[in-house]
């Protein structure tokens, strides 16, 4: 057991975490962060994305320990209380999800591309959103919904 | 009956989600984050063996492991056999397994950890038996048999016109043998000036939703059981439950939750028989989870199949007869699909003009995993190898492959292949309107290739849908339903047909799916149904509703209820007096009259108007490689009115790109009956740099036969796509590939076979 010290979406966490927890256990279980979600448990999916220090992770990869002294954003600190973030907004106006498993890991990865690179061309965008599959929309909805935060950003 | 008036106020809108904020934040609720108190959680120890006898199972260093409440063998669960229409497959194997990755004993525990740390202490001794993999194989006289046993059969096993339907019939493995003949293929082929024979292969691919089989079982105090599982049919699963339990249906409650994605994948128990035991063993409520590694391995994939083709032309190249034949492999167990085999077959002459048509359908056990249904289940095998074979005719032939489909495509007047009469066939529209939205004939660079592939289907229709209107006292209304969303956006397309029914705006309707205990029965999702059946439902209870407001409009207006006219804002009016929706309501909620409710129901009639699509795919082929590029494609679409065209775009998007995963990647690999593609990092779904230009035409003056003029989308796009690249394939470097997916090994290996032999 270690402790861990870290912001969850801004808000101080002081925990006891087992030395093998996974981030998205910790997540889940322990904070009951239930929008992370799990599919493929092996880094490939991306559904589990979240970000730490701003930077995408594999929560079903990483361990709760690496998130120590660090700031870990997940879906529900995207939003501003009621206010949306442009993310949020675009893929609700371009219907850039459908059944929404994989959407709180699109929309942090989207975050993160959008704040390394405001105004990404469409090749940019396919190629730092390649890391999150979806089964639903083909993609197109996806690629329209983040130009559009991009450009309302 | 569609008989209400469009305003396009609601229907027609771009209307956003209406789960679409608490899905966008995180907060929807799927099965995976339902928490109750007490709960722990099961996992299941799976065969490694295709075929074996279980000897023995030692589970007591397991059942001493600290943290384990529950563990479950073969002989600890009633020995009964549930499925959805064949009832075959065991709660936990009973003296033999079947298959690699059949459950074989389950433990409840604290943690998931514990439970599969348990799993490792539970010994079993097999005995391997012979197993077969291969379907035909498994017809022949010598193959071991799957299930020597009769297998009861529940309601439903029905064929439908011109079809001879053989449960079980004496072949062995064959589940069931369906012959369907329409006019004289024999006689049409012996007499025919030229006849094609060719033969396919599909193998199976997995619906890839991303989120894993996952159900929550609690068995109450008060004797209800309940349940939060990822099933697209809950009144279904809850009937089945039922029987398999020997609990009544009034005692089983599911309750909602969204759907992680289905494509058709989720409509069986899977786990939660399973997860019930256990929590009556552990008196603790149960979480059960599948892994993406079960899901690949042990979930109920798509049935792989082969598939010859005949067909005979006359001297002008039209098509005079066809006989067909395809086998499924539906793995260890029958006991994932709700009919005796898949409706893809009724498409096997393809969308053409067959005045004689014989298919002859097997479906067939193997020691492999169970296959199930998958998005339009047979018809992508199906329209593989039909689409495929036209073009190999036309080729054959020296004719445009084009030309070809459009001289024998299906028309006005004619009858389907089956002897089917349908109005509004826009078969030759559809592929015109592709044809030049695309380019077809203009001309293209060395090495690059253009295919066509084409494909007919009516909305679904099947089973009964309800729905519960309640209108409160300011006008607003609730809509109670049973069917969930698993992503489609169902329950958005209900709120804007009941906001179009009513002249509401999205914001004065809501929508709330019901337990199984609140709400009537309702088939749920699947085949494309829901917008046929449930638009009708809810079309039937807004009549209803009407109906009542008009009786109270003529009491408010003085006047008989036939003076009374409704417009098309939603307002009341007799004798130049008019009263709008909101003032009435209010009238008759100050005399005690509202809030007041219309139930509305509807039980699935066959439409008689279908649907065309019409894909084209341009590719580049490396000759050094065999890679196929797909460099662009369009997709035709005859439609009825949409109702939401960002859901209904997203519908085709989303459908062909899963079928492009089946055209280019996707692939269930099986070694000695074990599937190998364990992983996502082995199965290749389709990513977001795998997507090609795309461009949709949607045909205007769209027919449908669900209210309003609407009609089915789900299932129109991911069918013929894969046959569409491969015959681009073919015109680019002359390489036909018969089986798919379509790899750069597979491209390079007939490239240089014909390298060879020239």
């Amino acid at each position: 057991m270690r402790t861990v010290t870290l912001t969850v979406n801004g808000t101080p966490v002081v925990r006891e975490v087992a030395d093998n927890r996974l981030l998205i256990e910790f997540l889940r279980e322990d904070l009951k962060l239930t929008g992370t979600k799990e599919s493929c448990g092996v880094g490939v999916c991306g559904a589990c994305t979240v970000l730490l220090d701003g930077k995408p992770v594999s929560s079903c990869l990483a361990l709760a320990v690496h998130a120590d002294g660090g700031a870990v954003t997940t879906i529900e600190g995207v939003a501003e209380g009621d206010r949306l973030h442009p993310l949020q907004e675009a893929f609700l106006a371009h219907g850039g999800f459908q059944c929404g498993i994989c959407t709180p890991g699109q929309i942090l990865a989207a975050k993160a591309l959008l704040e390394a690179n405001p105004h990404p061309t469409k090749a940019e965008i396919q190629h730092w959103m390649m890391g999150n599959l979806c089964r639903c929309t083909g993609y197109y909805k996806i690629i329209e919904s983040i130009a559009a935060a991009a450009g309302a950003a | 009956m569609a008989t209400a008036s469009l305003t396009g106020k609601a229907v027609g809108q771009p209307a956003q989600r209406v789960d679409g904020v608490a899905k966008v934040t995180g907060r929807t609720r799927y099965a995976g984050d339902v928490d109750v108190p007490g709960l722990i959680f099961g996992r299941c120890l799976r065969s490694p063996h295709p075929s074996a006898r279980i000897v023995s199972i030692d589970v007591r260093q397991a059942k001493a492991l600290p943290g384990v409440h529950a563990v479950l063998t073969g002989t600890d669960v009633p020995d009964v056999c549930y499925g959805r229409l064949c009832r075959d497959i065991p709660i936990l194997a009973k003296g033999v397994v079947r298959f690699v990755g059949e459950k074989v004993a389950a433990v409840a525990a604290d943690s998931v950890e514990i439970a599969e740390a348990a799993l490792e202490l539970i010994d079993v001794t097999y005995e391997e038996l012979p197993a077969v993999f291969d379907a035909e194989e498994a017809m022949r006289p010598t193959a071991p048999v799957l299930h020597p046993e009769k297998v009861e059969i529940g309601p439903g096993a029905v064929a439908g016109h011109h079809a001879e339907l053989r449960m079980y019939p004496p072949i062995p493995n064959v589940i069931s043998h369906l012959t369907l003949r329409h006019g004289d293929a024999a006689g049409a082929l012996a007499g025919a000036h030229r006849v094609f024979e060719h033969s396919f292969t599909v193998p199976s691919v997995h619906q890839g939703y991303i989120e894993p089989h996952t159900c929550v079982v609690s068995v109450g105090a008060d004797g209800i059981v309940d349940v939060w599982v990822a099933n697209k049919g809950p009144h279904i699963a809850r009937a089945h439950m039922a029987v398999a339990i020997g609990v009544p249906e009034d005692r089983l409650r599911f309750n909602p939750v969204y759907i992680g994605g289905d494509f058709g994948g989720k409509g069986s128990l899977m786990d939660t028989i399973l997860c019930y035991y256990l929590a009556l063993a552990a008196r603790r409520p149960v979480k059960m989870a599948m892994t993406s590694f079960e899901e690949l391995t042990a979930g109920n994939p798509r049935h792989s199949a082969s598939i010859t083709l005949r067909t005979g032309l006359d001297r002008d190249a039209k098509i005079v007869g066809i006989d067909a034949r395809i086998v499924f492999n539906a793995g260890a167990y029958a006991a994932f699909i709700p009919g005796p085999t898949l409706h893809g077959y009724s498409e096997l002459a393809g969308t053409y003009r067959v005045p004689n048509c014989t298919i002859e359908v097997l479906r067939v056990y193997t020691n492999t995993v169970p296959r199930g249904h998958m998005r339009s289940p047979g018809a992508p095998q199906v329209a593989f190898a039909v689409e495929s074979h036209i073009d190999m005719i036309a080729h054959e032939l020296r004719l445009d492959p084009l030309e070809f489909r459009r001289r024998n495509a299906i028309v006005e007047g004619d009858l389907t292949p089956l002897g089917d009469r349908r109005r509004h066939m826009r078969c030759r529209e559809t592929i015109d309107a592709g044809a030049s939205a695309f380019g077809w004939d203009k001309p293209k660079a060395p090495g690059v290739g253009r295919g066509v592939s084409i494909y007919e289907h009516p909305s679904g229709a099947f089973g009964r849908s309800t729905v519960l209107l309640t209108m409160d006292k300011d006008g607003r209304i609730t809509i109670l339903l049973g069917a969930p969303d698993q992503g489609t956006g169902f329950h958005t397309m209900a709120a804007q047909l009941v906001a179009e029914h009513f002249g509401l705006s999205m914001s004065e309707v809501e929508v709330v799916q019901g337990d199984t205990l609140s709400t009537d029965f309702e088939s749920g999702a699947g085949g494309q149904r829901l917008t046929l059946t449930a638009g009708q439902a809810i079309a039937d209870a807004a009549g209803k509703m009407k109906e009542a407001l008009t009786a109270l409009a003529a009491e408010r207006l003085n006047c008989a209820p036939s003076d009374v006219r409704v417009g098309p804002d939603g307002s009341f009016s007799a004798f130049g007096t008019n009263i709008d929706l909101k003032s009435l309501v209010g009238w008759a909620a100050s005399r005690g009259k509202a809030p007041f409710s219309a139930e509305g129901q509807n039980t699935a009639t066959q439409p008689d108007v279908t649907g065309f699509v019409a894909h084209f795919a341009e590719v580049e082929v490396d000759r050094e490689t065999g890679q196929v590029r797909l460099r662009r494609m369009v997709t035709a679409h005859d439609v009825g009115t949409v109702i939401n065209p960002i859901l209904h775009q997203g519908q085709i998007e989303g459908g062909l790109v899963q079928a492009l995963g089946q055209a280019m990647s996707e692939q269930i690999v099986l070694k000695e009956g074990a599937v190998i593609t364990a992983h996502l990092g082995d199965y290749k779904l389709p990513t977001i740099m795998d997507i090609p230009e795309l461009e949709t035409v949607l045909l205007p003056g769209g027919v449908g036969p669900a209210p309003f003029e609407t009609a089915a989308i789900g299932e129109m796009s991911n069918v013929a796509v894969p046959a569409a690249i491969t015959n681009a394939v073919f015109d680019a470097v002359g390489v036909r590939l018969l089986e798919l997916p379509i790899s750069g090994e597979k491209v390079l290996d007939c490239l240089n076979e014909k390298a060879g032999v020239a």
